[in-house]
């Protein structure tokens, strides 16, 4: 066998500028591949940091209360309670923070717009204090009752700056019309799509606005250590909550504020909790990963389909040339199966070199890119990406598997001349001319 | 002259100018028979069908216009509004059933609960501006003043929901015309005490009930103004009033769907 790998990797390296022509091919194929795996999971590191930036948790107690079976609030009338259990419960928790949720019509001199409300303790917000880049203003403003923080989209759409004044208006639990006026003391920089439907405000206000008690909350929000743990979690805490007298809402992975008229039609009153994941609160925007995902594959698929075809044809022709060279290989006593090895080992070879190279070039380009803190100029894409840098998250685990896909690929592709090849009869391939 | 000293002057005026005071107020009973009569006389004891035109203007969007259609049944407090045009929104309607309001979306053929506070089709008008509020029923009241409203004489009353009152608004108040006790103005607060809206009645006309045996009132225009968007406004046009029975079937949810295909 060592003397079959020897072979093979001396014809590789024979093979001169068809070898580094196809070596070239995989390695940006490879390339490619890292990075957009390495953009996929920068997409994915985006929309988790926003989604439990902005609206969520890595598990949300979230709920309905409805006065009348027509009217739904996203409140949990208990909230106190319902974060101390979540605080005696859950085990493995970085930190627990609750908001006031709220849906509201935000009203500026010139304009206006539908926000979901977050009412927040900015103190105790960790994660968000961490995440937001503040431009204009001050973050620790938004401890002042009536305040409200404001994404730079959101300002220019209100065409809104610090100091000028907001009518929020929305109806109460009770079903009656209400407003507060709110002042803007913080201009964030947008952090994705989501930033421009969420407003923060002191929870004293979203009360004041829905005449909440003051033990209420909207949700109660877990960041864990491992946030891929979030649907063991609530696995958990369902019972732990019924035990408690409470009734879970049947699973609907969409954000809180999609589901005002499904609950609004649904016939019962009173409190109903509904436990999600951040996943579940940004599935609305899951279509722009699975997009890009099809996407992605797709234009790999094609790749790929090009170098399997130019890989068969360089073997063939490697073949071609080299027939006399297997001939005598077989008339000396190389079995077919060696003569089959030969030239996958060449084609194992080329890939991994050729892998390695791809992939180093992609993670190198990858950690330049986020050296650059590239801006996303257009705002669209800004909203696609949720970020408005270019981020690249390089995985190891990734580019394993790139190297390994790309060599396998090669090595598959090199199977039918393999056996060609070792198809030859001695006698016949010795008098090859040509 | 010390404060002490005015208290005589204070007194001797009050007791002169008393008369004229209690003229221009009215009695507590004296508002609530007015309230009742209002009440009274925009319901028929049976059916009510009309036509109502709905334009409406927002900032930086293109006027919307609706035809549609409303049936009421006063007795059972029951309400029906079924688009006829544009093309796009034909076929959807709102439906009250006993204290719900459900919209019913052909495009879709669902059903979606909806709150008394609704807009219709997304313009500024409401369920109660073509199913009128039970003022002496759902509101306390409080006479603000008798004032001049352009050329009419009218008393100005501020009402308070009382609680479980189907008014999404806790505060409303009125100008009433002296003369013909039409609403000619209405103005909508918050719970906050913000205006929402001001409504406009300038036109009203009725109509002989056989039910009834009396006249229906109705205003024939409503143009209403969003006092928080300021630019926002709506006017209701209501035409061709027929106070005849209604087929008994009208307020379900089978009629509506079968009208809407």
């Amino acid at each position: 066998m060592g003397t079959v790998i020897l072979i093979g990797l001396r014809n590789l390296r024979q093979g001169g500028r068809r070898t580094v022509l196809l070596g070239l091919a995989l390695a940006l194929v490879t390339l490619l591949l890292v990075l957009l795996d390495a953009l996929a999971a920068g997409l994915e590191t985006s929309m988790l940091r926003s989604a439990t930036t902005l609206s969520s948790g890595h598990v949300n107690v979230g709920g309905f209360f409805k006065v009348s079976s027509g009217q739904a609030s996203p409140t949990l009338a208990e909230g106190k309670r319902i974060r101390e259990i979540v605080e005696r419960e859950v085990e493995g928790r970085d930190y627990v923070v609750d908001r006031l949720r709220g849906w509201a019509r935000a009203v500026s001199e010139t304009s206006s717009s539908w926000f979901a409300l977050a009412g927040v303790d900015v103190a105790e917000e960790r994660g968000l204090r961490e995440v937001l880049q503040i431009t204009q203003g001050r973050l620790e403003d938004l401890a002042q009752a009536d305040t409200v923080m404001l994404f730079e989209a959101q300002a220019k759409r209100l065409e809104a700056r610090i100091g000028d004044t907001l009518t929020l208006s929305a109806p109460t639990m009770g079903g009656v019309n209400n407003t507060v006026d709110v002042r803007v003391v913080a201009i964030a920089r947008d952090v994705g799509w989501m930033s421009a439907i969420s407003l923060f405000m002191p929870k004293s206000t979203v009360r004041s606005l829905y005449q909440m008690k003051p033990e209420a909350t909207g949700a109660v929000q877990i960041y864990l250590d491992d946030p891929e743990r979030g649907a063991a979690v609530i696995e958990q805490l369902k019972p732990v909550f019924e035990r408690e007298g409470f009734r879970i809402m049947e699973s609907d992975p969409r954000p809180f504020w999609m589901k005002f008229e499904a609950v609004a039609g649904q016939d019962w009153v009173n409190q109903k909790l509904d436990l999600t994941t951040w996943k579940e609160e940004v599935s609305f925007l899951l279509w722009i990963l699975t997009g890009f995902s099809a996407l992605r594959w797709s234009l790999l698929g094609v790749l790929l389909v090009v170098i399997v075809v130019g890989i068969m044809n360089a073997m063939f022709m490697s073949i071609r040339e080299r027939t006399r060279e297997i001939g005598t290989m077989r008339a000396i006593g190389m079995s077919r199966r060696a003569v089959q090895w030969l030239f996958l080992v060449e084609a194992l070879g080329l890939g991994v070199l050729a892998s390695v190279v791809g992939a180093a070039c992609g993670a190198g380009t990858a950690l330049l890119i986020n050296a650059a803190h590239i801006q996303i100029p257009n705002e669209a894409f800004q909203a696609i990406l949720m970020n408005d840098v270019l981020l690249l998250a390089l995985e190891p685990m990734n580019v394993l598997v790139a190297i390994a896909v790309i060599t396998l690929v090669t090595c598959v592709a090199a199977v039918a001349p393999a056996r060609r090849a070792a198809r030859l009869r001695p006698v016949g391939a010795i008098h090859q001319v040509g | 002259m010390s404060p002490r000293a005015l208290a005589p002057v204070l007194a001797m005026l009050t007791a002169l100018f008393a008369p004229v005071f209690a003229l221009a107020q009215m009695s507590a009973a004296e508002m609530a028979a007015m309230l009742q009569r209002m009440d009274d006389r925009q319901r028929n004891m049976g059916d009510y069908k009309a036509l109502a035109y709905i334009e409406q203007r927002e900032k930086n969007k293109n006027d919307v216009f609706f035809e549609t259609v409303f049936y009421r049944r006063d007795k059972s407090e029951q309400f029906l509004i079924l688009f006829l045009k544009p093309r796009t929104e034909a076929g959807k309607g709102y439906l009250r059933i006993e204290k719900n309001l459900w919209m019913y979306d052909p495009g879709t053929g669902k059903w979606e609960r909806r709150t008394e506070r609704e807009r219709i089709g997304g313009t500024n008008s409401r369920s109660q501006d073509f199913d009128p509020l039970y003022l002496a029923r759902d509101f306390t009241h409080e006479y603000v003043g008798a004032e001049k409203l352009g050329n009419f004489e009218v008393h100005h009353l501020r009402l308070k929901a009382k609680p479980g009152a189907k008014s999404p608004d806790p505060v409303i108040e009125m100008w009433i015309d002296k003369a013909t006790e039409n609403n000619l103005k209405q103005q909508d607060f918050a719970l906050s005490g913000r205006l929402m809206r001001t409504s406009y009645y300038p036109k009203w006309d009725k109509v002989f009930s056989e039910t009834k045996k009396a006249e229906v009132y109705y205003p024939k225009e409503i143009r209403i103004f969003d006092e928080v968007e300021k630019e926002n406004r709506t006017t209701i046009l209501i035409d061709t009033v027929d106070l005849r029975p209604l087929e008994p079937n009208v307020f379900t949810k089978a009629w509506l769907e079968a009208k809407s295909r």
